[in-house]
């Protein structure tokens, strides 16, 4: 606008001024182009001419003095086909002789293929530096001349050039956009600032607004996953809500937590919740994955950092959107499980078997009369059976087709002063666990503000708060994995009305002396159990910019984030009889309260001096969290009308609370050289109260460099590669999750009782480490970015190498001093890998064909632990992991069962335990001595996965477009700890279907995988083995959408700009072996820093019953007014 | 934190408070001590849900080094042994008055030398830790000989035994007195093999004057009878609130899954038909000590025996727990007047708890002597109804060396290593230099 505005000023009086316009000059044997170009900076007149209407060859020499300017141009051009004009506004053309040159008025509008006007297009009359650009509408208006070449360049589309007529005219252009450009000159978040992609030397991995807009999952990175190499995104439980496990680059930790560290808007906040944060509301996440980039980020930096950036309007035009979504979710994979003729004749043999080894003489024909109790059978098992039926199959009483609703208003926009975005969103879920639901409210105000040209201040606020109930996700005792377990053989409902069999008026209270008759009716703990869930989340965030000179630029904010969460629940008493045992009411209420506060103050200096640009950035940062916890139980209550604690008699209650702090400096800069060499250094320097005394402060440096290839001149002739880049970092990041407490000798409440009442006690509960700290990785990353036949093909493959340090630990201690472990930094990780992605446009034009793809794999290997390298071995429930060295971390470690023997021959023939019968598993002599003990013992898997991989193809036609991703996980296992219940003869659970392939008799041995039922399963079958541990490779039909934009002919007749509908459908298939729901599934959070017993990231990839992933197909429209 | 703490006496009080919380652990109903139970001819297990090989090995004499109970139980016994030691050493730097110095070390060093006593009758010689240790420090301990332990043991308990003040001068009901650390010192002494010295520290708790036998031995027992003249050191519980350390050996001891008397049994401890039949008839000792059954909830009897000593069925719940309110004596005067009658030989002492009962004095006619011809059966015998089900048992047996005769009598399939537990293999693991008992490599 503003060009445009100055060649009109000028146009009057400049004709006349150029025409008298006296030049000197002395030439010898010059080219023309260099000829011309001396006479613009003698005469200060621009000359506008094609560079191919000059002929090479033609040499001028002259020599005038004082000469008028026309009389200069035919000296200039006197060996030549080619004439000058001087024009009305004073520019001087060079046009072949014969030409007539006139002044054009052009005008238009440019928009993209979707068309939506395209402001800040750049409109440049081609061989010239002359043009203009689009306004906020996409308008532009130019004076040109007949003949000249206009080209619209804008980034991240494909340039176009037309050339202009011979009249004024209006020429409308519809620009498309092109992936390869896109990527390359994409703004992509930082640390403390942003980078073009050009310039970006770390490991980056960016997804925006548009790669996830009409995904259904309230939690942004849950659509990230299988987008981005090195970046695990499991979805551990599939409970609406419950957070993805996310791992960047494999397991770099044992003890501490394993979480990237989250930016939400500049303030990092280390576990947070990004349910809390509104997808609709993101304009783009961004994973720093390479140490070079997280070392801006300094002691929380090792994990990865996931950079969350919320929209802002843009200048121009308001946009209004509105979105609505219904949807349906199912379960579509179950588990096989036992019918209650299965589950029957299953409890029988494994009574009879039992009795029968009990002692000599007893035979499974034995009646219930001379059996003692344990052993004893339900009569309706042996006599009848068949009246039961196929029973109850509890995995769809607690399971049920659930719809939900999405509702999202945006309205955006700005002016140069003053942009803004506010936005609200509702998510209402239905739960497929029966009773649980997930209800969203999230409101965001976002406003920046230019007050001056030096100040700029700016606010983002956003509230969110989440109803919910969640059951089923604590694995073993949970709904989940209950239901699983009841027996079948029960009903629904007893013909009292009442949940089980307990109750004393009901004909099944029959089963009561049958102690392992086993229900845990999901009703009794759905329905009899009433459960609320309150959490408030609020992010802010306020700002002020000050420019200080040009280039130079101070920037201060206050974040906070406040949350707090209450949850409420009364249990009715007896529950309805569903339960094992007949419970009292009682009532339960939790509060939680979080306040995380950072001030932070930065400096920058942007500046390029000719070919140099130099970016410089201080800054000094403050941050608090206080974190507090509550919780009162009561019991007694009369009756269960009222559910408020105050019906009851309080019976416990505690209140907890834990601070931090921490200080930082940090200082980076990124230097270039011709936007082709581009270099980066970084430190920062933190000071934490987790710390030891003795190791309060640690640096974390980092440096990187990188080479745009193809922008060299060597590569300029070749049209095969478009974009080479190659890049290398090293830097060192820390990982501060570990306990807030940790360096100091903390005393624990441990009360007695004397003189009849509470008297407290106080003891020392752990023991004290002086210099504790950080875990600290050094990462060394190599990247190449290729883009090839003008970027359809772009490519970029990594190599990364990287060793964590001082390993945070519980080194176990010897028990004699008290304690089994001490926390301690020992021990180093190392984890290496690669990362793959291509991304292809395979077809360009109407029909459109895009492939992306990648590959990630890691290795991962233990090369140092605690004194003596003692491997650390942690159990749970029978599941042992070993962390050895040379080896990955959380090994499973078991025995190796090598099917069930057939025959006392077979035993007699093979070592054995003492006591082993025909039917129960071969264990294998692992270390050959010929007895099978606990050295026999060895690995028998891992959880992390060989590679990962994941492509996706995306189609449009016409305004249709059609996106299918299919994600897999190749070599991985998973512990199957339900086998504990579910696999081996368990107190009367119900089993697996594949159980009842048991080994019966010599004759009739079953499938050689599942030896003999007995209710006293022998300690071997008991023990952890391979009979536990399954493949957890798996390919999933991820994500399907299918999406229609409504041609703009039909909108125009609406008050609408834009309308797009489309359907998309989660977790559509999935292809895998494992018994129970889900491979991906693991109960265990790999999150929660531990300062005593199992570190929960230890036991990844163990599923104690896991909330399956349900399929997720969901309706929608998005409308733009 | 602990740096701000152990400064004052009322900092110590809090301070002894944690160390007498220790016996909650250690005595708990699942714990090495109630085992002893288990794997004597007194107690079995119900059927429990989710049944654990770990416990039923204990029962069957077929624990392995790495059974995870077993290391549970060291890991427990030296956790405690850290807060006492703790203790010891933080008093020593105090500058407190001298007196209550004594006492305090006094009472330390009774639990400490109780917890030893323990252990040295559940391993064998075990590793001896007399002041807080630092890891590197404590991989230079090895095991102490069986000989050295019971050497620290004396110590510990002469010490308590010369520091303490008589049961009507403790600080606080509960506490430990001289009376208490005698007693142990006599145990011990006896399971020396020193009758003499024994003796003399049992007669110093007889001619106390603090102890007496209650009239009847029903009335020892219930949720709210505590610190009665018959106890001698007893822990002390309260129930009401799940937030009090309330009793726990009532619902532990419950049939499992019982549903109406507890809200969920833990099955522990279930008692054996041997130790009903044990009983002479009419001796009301049984009654108040065993329960035959309970009604469910239709009011059907349901048969199977199990402790009533520790029943307190009108105790509010929380969760699956009663919050109980009864304490557990872990020594009283009627124990005391037995180890009397072993270290002397004089069967008076056991008579005076036979008369409470109203059973025939041993050496009169009514006397089932053809069933218990010797002094030493007729102490077994006594011991085991008169303390039935108190975790004495199989400690009792070991003591007068009578366990593989006596319980593979009963077709038992125990041999002498089994007397001890293994040392935990981790333990080994982690430290090599220390040494498995016998039968256990």
């Amino acid at each position: 606008v503003f060009i445009l505005t100055f060649l009109f000023c000028l146009r009057v009086s400049a004709s006349s001024y150029s025409q008298n316009i006296r030049v000197t000059m002395d030439v010898k044997n010059m080219g023309l182009k260099k000829t011309l170009s001396m006479l613009e900076k003698k005469s200060n007149v621009r000359v506008l001419y094609s560079e191919e209407n000059l002929p090479d060859a033609v040499q001028v020499t002259m020599d005038v003095k004082d000469m008028a300017l026309p009389d200069v141009l035919k000296e200039i051009l006197k060996n030549t086909e080619l004439k000058s004009q001087i024009l009305d506004n004073g520019l001087v053309v060079i046009v072949p002789k014969g030409t007539e040159v006139k002044d054009l008025r052009v005008r238009g509008r440019v928009i993209d293929d979707k068309g939506s006007p395209l402001p800040g297009v750049s409109v440049r009359v081609e061989g010239t530096q002359f043009g203009t650009t689009t306004d906020a509408n996409g308008n532009y208006q130019l004076t040109v001349q007949n003949g000249a070449k206009l080209t619209f360049s804008f980034l991240g589309y494909a340039n176009q050039t037309i050339t202009v007529g011979n009249q004024d005219q209006t020429i409308n252009v519809t620009l498309k956009e092109t992936q390869g450009g896109k990527q390359l000159n994409e703004i992509v978040v930082v640390g403390y600032g942003t980078q073009s992609k050009r310039a970006v030397t770390g490991s980056i991995a960016s997804v925006k607004y548009d790669n996830f807009k009409d995904r259904s999952n309230s939690n942004v990175t849950q659509s990230l996953a299988g987008q981005l190499p090195g970046v695990s995104i499991t979805q551990a439980q599939g409970a609406p809500g419950s957070l993805p496990i996310i791992k960047i680059r494999g397991t770099s930790s044992i003890t501490a937590g394993t979480n990237p560290l989250y930016v939400v808007d500049g303030l990092p906040l280390e576990n947070f919740n990004l349910n809390y944060i509104n997808p609709q509301d993101i304009e783009s996440v961004d994973v720093l994955k390479d140490a070079s980039s997280t070392a801006i980020y300094g002691s929380r930096g090792a994990n990865g950092v996931v950079i969350v950036t919320t929209k802002l309007g843009k200048v121009g035009q308001t946009n209004v959107n509105a979105t609505v979504e219904y949807g349906v979710q199912d379960v579509t994979r179950r588990v096989k499980m036992m019918d209650a003729q299965q589950y029957i004749q299953y409890y029988v043999d494994a009574h009879n078997n039992a009795w029968v080894a009990s002692g000599p003489g007893r035979l499974a024909t034995d009646p219930n009369s001379v059996r003692t109790s344990a052993y004893k059978i339900p009569d309706d098992f042996t006599t009848n059976p068949g009246q039961f039926g196929a029973g109850t199959d509890w995995q769809s009483v607690m399971f049920r087709s659930a719809p939900l609703q999405n509702a999202q208003l945006s309205v955006s926009g700005g002016t140069e002063k003053t942009q803004f975005m506010f936005s609200g969103g509702f998510l209402n879920q239905t739960a497929v666990l029966d009773a649980n639901y997930y209800k969203r409210l999230s409101l965001r105000s976002n406003i920046k503000h230019k007050i001056s040209d030096h100040f700029t201040i700016g606010s983002n606020l956003a509230f969110t708060g989440i109803f919910d109930r969640t059951d089923g996700t604590a694995g073993k005792s949970d709904v989940v994995s209950l239901g699983l377990q009841s027996d079948p053989f029960l009903p629904v409902y007893t013909e009292t009305g009442s949940l089980g069999f307990r109750d004393p008026a009901s004909v099944w209270y029959r089963f009561l002396p049958y102690s392992d008759i086993i229900e845990w009716h999901p009703y009794s703990l759905t329905r009899q159990i009433d459960e609320k869930n309150k959490s408030f989340n609020t992010l802010a965030t306020g700002y002020l910019e000050y420019k200080i000179i040009d280039g130079l630029k101070a920037r201060t904010s206050i974040n906070a984030n406040l949350y707090n969460n209450t949850f409420n629940s009364y249990a009715n008493a007896g529950q309805a009889y569903g339960y094992s045992a007949v419970l009292p009411a009682q009532g339960v209420v939790r509060n939680a309260y979080s306040l995380n506060w950072l001030s932070e103050n930065t400096l920058t200096y942007d500046k390029t001096f000719g070919k140099h640009t130099l970016n410089v950035l201080l800054g000094y940062t403050a941050q608090h969290q206080r974190d507090e916890a509550s919780n009162l139980t009561s019991n007694n209550f009369p009756n269960d009308l009222v559910h408020t604690l105050n019906a009851g008699t309080v019976s416990s209650g505690s209140s907890t609370a834990s601070e931090w702090s921490m200080v930082s400096f940090l200082g980076r800069v990124n230097y270039n050289y011709m936007n082709r060499y581009f270099l980066s250094a970084a430190v920062r320097r933190d000071g934490s109260s987790r710390f030891g005394p003795n190791s309060k402060w640690g640096y974390f440096p980092s440096a990187s460099a990188g080479w745009l290839i193809s922008d060299e001149d060597f590569m300029k002739d070749q049209q095969f590669v478009s974009n080479l880049k190659l890049r290398a970092s090293y830097g060192l990041a820390g990982n501060n999750q570990i306990p807030n407490y940790g360096p100091v000798s903390l005393l624990g409440a441990s009360n007695y009782v004397s003189g009849g009442t509470l008297a407290s006690g106080l003891n020392v509960v752990n023991l004290p480490n002086d210099g504790l700290r950080w875990e600290k990785t050094a990462q060394f990353n190599l990247g190449v970015d290729i883009g090839l036949l003008q970027n359809r093909i772009n490519l970029t493959a990594e190599f990364y190498n990287s060793v964590t340090k001082d390993l945070l630990l519980n080194v176990p201690v010897p028990d004699i001093t008290g304690f089994s472990t001490l926390l301690t930094n020992i021990g180093k990780v190392r984890n290496r890998g690669f990362e793959f992605s291509l991304s292809s446009r395979n077809l360009v034009g109407d029909f459109k064909w895009t492939t992306d793809f990648n590959l990630s794999l890691n290795r991962n290997k233990v090369l140092q632990l605690g004194p003596g390298n003692a491997p650390l071995l942690f159990t749970d429930f029978v599941v042992q992991v070993k962390t050895e060295v040379g080896q990955p971390v959380s090994n499973f470690y078991g025995y190796v069962f090598d099917g069930v023997y057939k025959n006392q021959a077979q035993i007699d023939a093979t070592p054995h335990v003492a006591g082993t019968t025909p039917g129960e598993p071969i264990v294998r002599d692992v270390n050959g001595d010929g007895k099978i003990d606990a050295k026999d013992q060895t690995t028998i898997g891992n959880a992390q996965a060989k590679f990962g991989s994941a492509i996706t193809n995306t189609f449009s036609f016409k305004g249709f477009d059609l996106g299918i991703m299919v994600q897999g996980s190749f070599g991985g296992q998973i512990t199957n700890q339900l086998t504990r219940y579910l696999g081996i003869w368990n107190g009367g659970r119900n089993a697996y279907a594949d159980v009842a392939n048991y080994w019966r008799s010599e004759s009739n041995p079953g499938d050689g995988i599942h030896f003999k039922p007995s209710i006293n399963p022998t300690a071997m079958e008991q023990a952890f083995s391979t009979y536990w541990v399954e493949s957890a490779t798996w390919v999933r039909l991820k994500n399907i959408r299918l999406g229609y934009t409504l041609p703009q002919t039909w909108v125009k007749h609406t008050p609408a700009k834009g309308i797009r509908v489309y359907v998309n459908a989660e977790n559509v298939h999935l292809w895998s072996k494992y018994k129970n729901f889900d491979p991906e599934n693991t109960t265990y959070p790999a999150t929660t820093p531990s300062t005593s017993g199992n570190p929960s990231g230890a036991f990844y990839g163990v599923d104690y019953g896991s909330y399956p992933v349900p399929r997720i197909i969901t309706f929608g429209a998005k409308v733009d007014f | 934190n602990a740096n701000n703490f152990y400064k004052t006496k009322a900092d110590f009080e809090v301070a002894i408070n944690s160390a007498y919380a220790t016996l909650y652990t250690i005595y708990a109903p699942e714990e090495a001590a109630s085992y002893g139970e288990l794997r004597s001819d007194d107690a079995t297990i119900g059927s429990v849900a989710g049944a654990q090989a770990d416990k039923w090995a204990i029962r069957d004499y077929t624990v392995s080094a790495s059974n995870t109970l077993i290391y549970q139980y060291w890991q427990e016994y030296y956790k405690s042994m850290f807060t006492i030691n703790n203790i010891l050493d933080q008093i020593q730097t105090a500058g407190l008055d001298p007196a209550y110095t004594a006492r305090v070390q006094g009472e330390m060093m009774f639990l400490r030398g109780l917890y030893y006593y323990n252990m040295v009758q559940l391993w064998g010689g075990i590793p001896l830790v007399t002041k807080v240790v630092s890891a590197d420090e404590a991989y230079k301990i090895m095991r102490s000989s069986e000989a050295d332990t019971y050497k620290q043991i004396v110590a510990d308990l002469k010490f308590a035994v010369a520091n303490l003040p008589l049961a009507n001068a403790v600080p606080a009901v509960g506490r430990a007195s001289k009376g208490a650390a005698e007693t142990v010192l006599g145990k011990v002494y006896l399971s020396l093999g020193d009758k003499t010295s024994a003796t003399t520290v049992l007669m110093d708790v007889y001619n106390s004057n603090q102890y007496g036998l209650l009239t009847s031995y029903a009335s020892l027992w219930g949720a709210t009878v505590k610190n009665t003249k018959e106890s001698v050191f007893e822990i002390q519980y309260l129930g009401g609130s799940a937030s009090n350390p309330y009793s726990p050996y009532w619902t532990a001891f419950a049939p499992v899954t019982n549903g109406v008397i507890t809200k969920y049994g833990g099955g522990i401890n279930q008692v054996t038909d041997d130790l009903y039949n044990e009983y002479e008839s009419g001796d009301p000792r049984r009654d108040a000590s065993i329960e035959l059954g309970y009604n469910d909830a239709k009011g059907n009897f349901v048969a199977i025996k199990f402790p009533k000593k520790w029943e307190d069925r009108t105790a509010p719940s929380s969760g699956t727990q009663e919050l109980s309110n009864n304490n557990f004596m872990v020594l009283r005067y009627a124990d005391v007047l037995l180890l009397l009658t072993e270290a002397t030989g004089d069967p008076q002492y056991m008579n005076q708890v036979r008369g409470r009962a109203g059973v025939p004095a041993y050496g009169t006619a009514g006397y089932p002597s053809a069933k218990y011809g010797t002094l030493a059966l007729a102490l077994e015998h006594e011991r085991r109804v008169e303390l039935a089900l108190e975790f004495h048992r199989w400690f009792d047996l070991k003591r007068t060396g009578r366990l593989v005769t006596v319980l593979s009598a009963k077709g038992k399939a125990i041999n002498q290593n089994n007397q001890f537990f293994p040392i935990p293999q981790y333990v080994i693991t982690q430290n090599s230099a220390i040494t498995q008992n016998n039968g256990y490599n």
